[in-house]
């Protein structure tokens, strides 16, 4: 069984930290297509957030059609993460390493560099999230 | 979804000195609402007057559709923890639950029996002898137990140790769960890490009055951190609600409420925590809003 | 509301229990005492009053001091009972509690108030029947039933003046928010409050009877009445009390004259001296409450008491219904 951990101060909102530690435990193999997600009342009674929050994240994995909620039994895996495809790494590598290498001439050290990208993951995600509250 | 609580312009004065100053809230049913302020910034006034403890100098205050009132049925319905944590102390915890069953209509005593056995706090000790964390469990229990359609907690966890503070916190959001919308609790605290993963409204009291309050997701959003050469913030302010303002030789920072899109080329809107949100509210109230403090240092 | 009383004043009703039983079985055994040595004065002295009132003060028994229990355990109760019935939960914020459950302040107040002066009345009611037992010699020899130590001490006043404490002690606790200030308005109140209703409202419950009669012979109201004054009154109206210092110098010149010149004399020049006033027109008075009053007076006095005590309740109510937490 799961068991969630969530970081006040990650900058990160709760609801999403579940859902990525969801997501990484089915990646990881701790959770698999049948198993049982602990109820809204386990979680909140193991790590005290709001009920809300766990419910959103819920209704989020189901949305992407990671999960399946049974009425009156509780909420279960249905799939599991799609993995990239193929290659995908690699390809991936290889125009990051042109991107670092152009953030290099341009002056950036790997702080500066780091900390971009830290951002652009943040805006990423906050698009994302506002893009499906208003779905 | 119909308003747990409504007040509108509630105001509390004490001869010379108002402790509340047109206070204007709602808090949809269902909430779980961080009531958060300095210390005498009026938070435990208001949260008596709800309670039907206080009464108000002017404004209305509406508790579950109606005033607070010496009513048996509203009574049942709203359950509050003070500060000081009130209990009797040479009594036990099993005495207390007998007190509760005796004094209210609907009355859970297994739930508190359960949960108590739960965290090992033994039933026949007298209350007084119980460490502050385990008194304070036994009195949330205790206010849970005649299942209130409200709960107004009143800095519950300030004298708590963090293991403490876990375990009060995770009852309470048990019962929230279980509850199923059905439940409403404002809990006033300093600790803003606490608060949010707990809540998902704010009330923020500042010098009496409410500088803010609302849906926390919602006001996460509308409000940005500026951050941009120093230059004249004017535009800005006109376009929008400066609230804080932190200037040094190069750069200014500002906390702002949008009314709209961000149009200055020059400044990086960046998100803001809670946290950062309350302390520039706070912040704000001891100078007025967007005034500016040079402090000596670099530019980034 | 009533398992709340009980437990909350258990331990403290146990040992009032306690103590109540030890003072019965006390002044039980010491009124069985006195009833004995009494008869057999009474035996003796067969029906001579002369003789009762000689040796009527014999009587002792071990403890004397048994009226002064009915004076005051009353104020004791309201100190430590009433005072912080109402101040203590304040203090202890345990009315945050209390106040905060499903009961309506009224009701609270309504039970604990209650149950505590139902107490404050038995208690006073059971004293003060022992007391009147264990008075019963010294009621019979004595002048009047209505001197205070007797009046007070016996009948039905005593639970009067024990709702009136406790109610004193309830009402000060509310007003003050504290105990210690509102034991000691209790006990400075209640003192106060005997000493000014004993002194100067008692003798005026009912308007006093006041009898002439001839100066020459003498008058004594029947029984054990109250004697409020006596002293002769002249035909002009001029009244003066008993006793040669005030009433020489308000004689006529004749009857002046007749007194022996030390100032005091015996009988038979008095009765020269009487016999002159009544000559003049002069008459002897005494101003009384007849005995049969007794009861009525304690009556009357229960009833002040009472309405005090609810006076008191009333505001503590009011106080505790509207008032901030």
């Amino acid at each position: 069984m799961i068991s969630f951990r969530v970081d006040g101060r990650s900058g990160v909102p709760p609801y999403l930290q579940v859902v990525r530690q969801v997501r990484q435990a089915l990646r990881m193999g701790v959770l698999n297509v049948g198993d049982q997600l602990p109820s809204v009342r386990e979680v909140v009674a193991a790590v005290a957030i709001n009920p809300n929050t766990v419910l959103k994240a819920y209704r989020d994995l189901e949305r992407e059609g990671l999960v399946e909620a049974r009425s009156g039994q509780g909420t279960f895996v249905r799939a599991l993460p799609p993995g990239p495809p193929p290659g995908t790494h690699s390809r991936l590598g290889h125009s990051l390493a042109r991107w670092v290498r152009e953030a290099r001439e341009a002056g950036l050290d790997e702080e500066s560099m780091e900390s971009l990208l830290r951002i652009t993951l943040r805006a990423a995600d906050a698009a994302d999230s506002e893009s499906e509250e208003i779905a | 979804m119909s308003a747990a609580i409504d007040t509108h312009e509630l105001t509390k004065r004490y001869r010379r000195v108002s402790a509340l100053t047109d206070c204007t809230v709602t808090v949809p049913e269902g909430r779980v609402s961080a009531l958060v302020g300095p210390n005498g910034a009026g938070k435990t006034t208001l949260l008596r007057i709800l309670a039907g403890l206080a009464s108000q100098t002017a404004g209305t205050a509406s508790v579950l559709g109606g005033p607070p009132r010496q009513d048996p049925a509203f009574l049942a319905e709203v359950g509050f923890l003070a500060q000081e944590i009130p209990l009797y102390r040479r009594f036990t915890s099993e005495d207390h639950i007998r007190i509760g069953a005796h004094l209210n209509p609907s009355w859970d005593a297994a739930l508190v029996r359960t949960r108590l056995a739960e965290l090992r706090i033994p039933l026949d000790q007298r209350v007084g002898t119980l460490s502050g964390g385990q008194r304070a469990q036994v009195a949330l229990t205790l206010t849970l137990a005649k299942r209130p359609r409200l709960l107004l907690l009143d800095e519950p966890v300030a004298a708590l140790d963090p293991l403490a503070r876990r375990n009060f916190l995770a009852t309470l959001t048990a019962a929230v769960a279980d509850a199923a919308g059905g439940l409403t609790v404002v809990l006033s605290s300093h600790l803003v890490i606490d608060l949010e993963r707990v809540c998902d409204h704010l009330i923020l009291l500042a010098g009496s009055q409410v500088q803010v309050s609302g849906d926390i997701d919602t006001l996460l959003a509308e409000h940005k951190i500026l951050v941009g050469p120093r230059k004249d913030t004017a535009p800005i302010e006109r376009a929008h609600q400066v609230v804080h303002t932190v200037t040094t030789a190069r750069q200014s920072t500002l906390l702002v409420r949008l009314k709209g899109p961000v149009i200055d080329p020059a400044y990086q809107a960046e998100d803001v925590t809670l946290e950062e949100m309350v302390l520039g509210y706070m912040g704000a109230d001891e100078a007025p809003a967007g005034k500016q403090l040079t402090t000596v240092g670099e530019e980034s | 509301m009533t398992w709340l009383v009980w437990r909350q004043y258990r331990a403290q009703g146990a040992i009032a229990s306690v103590l109540l039983a030890v003072a019965a079985a006390v002044i039980l055994a010491d009124g069985f005492h006195i009833a004995s040595q009494w008869h057999s004065i009474v035996v003796r002295c067969a029906g001579n009053s002369a003789c009762l009132q000689q040796d009527g003060p014999l009587v002792n028994g071990v403890v004397s001091d048994v009226p002064y229990l009915s004076l005051l355990v009353p104020v004791v109760l309201g100190m430590l009972w009433g005072a912080p019935l109402v101040a203590h939960e304040l203090e202890a914020r345990t009315s945050d509690f209390a106040w905060t459950q499903s009961v309506t302040r009224t009701r609270w107040l309504t039970a604990k108030a209650g149950w505590l002066l139902l107490a404050a009345a038995a208690c006073g009611g059971v004293l003060a029947a022992l007391t009147t037992w264990w008075s019963g010699p010294i009621n019979a020899i004595s002048a009047s039933a209505f001197a205070p130590g007797q009046f007070d001490t016996q009948g039905i006043v005593p639970i009067g003046y024990a709702v009136f404490a406790m109610a004193l002690g309830i009402a000060a606790g509310t007003v003050a928010r504290r105990t210690l200030p509102a034991i000691a308005v209790t006990l400075g109140g209640f003192i106060a409050l005997r000493l000014v209703i004993s002194n100067f409202l008692r003798p005026h419950y009912i308007a006093a009877v006041t009898t002439y009669y001839n100066v020459t012979g003498s008058f004594m109201p029947r029984g054990q009445a109250w004697v409020l004054s006596q002293g002769a009154v002249s035909r002009a109206g001029v009244t003066v009390a008993a006793g040669w210092g005030d009433l020489y110098p308000a004689l006529p010149a004749s009857c002046q004259k007749l007194l022996p010149a030390a100032g005091g004399g015996k009988g038979a020049s008095l009765t020269a001296v009487f016999s002159c006033m009544k000559a003049h027109g002069w008459r002897g008075f005494v101003t009384y409450q007849p005995s049969y009053r007794y009861w009525p007076f304690q009556g009357i006095e229960t009833g002040i008491y009472v309405l005090l005590a609810a006076a008191l309740i009333g505001v503590t109510f009011l106080i505790v219904r509207r008032r901030d937490a």
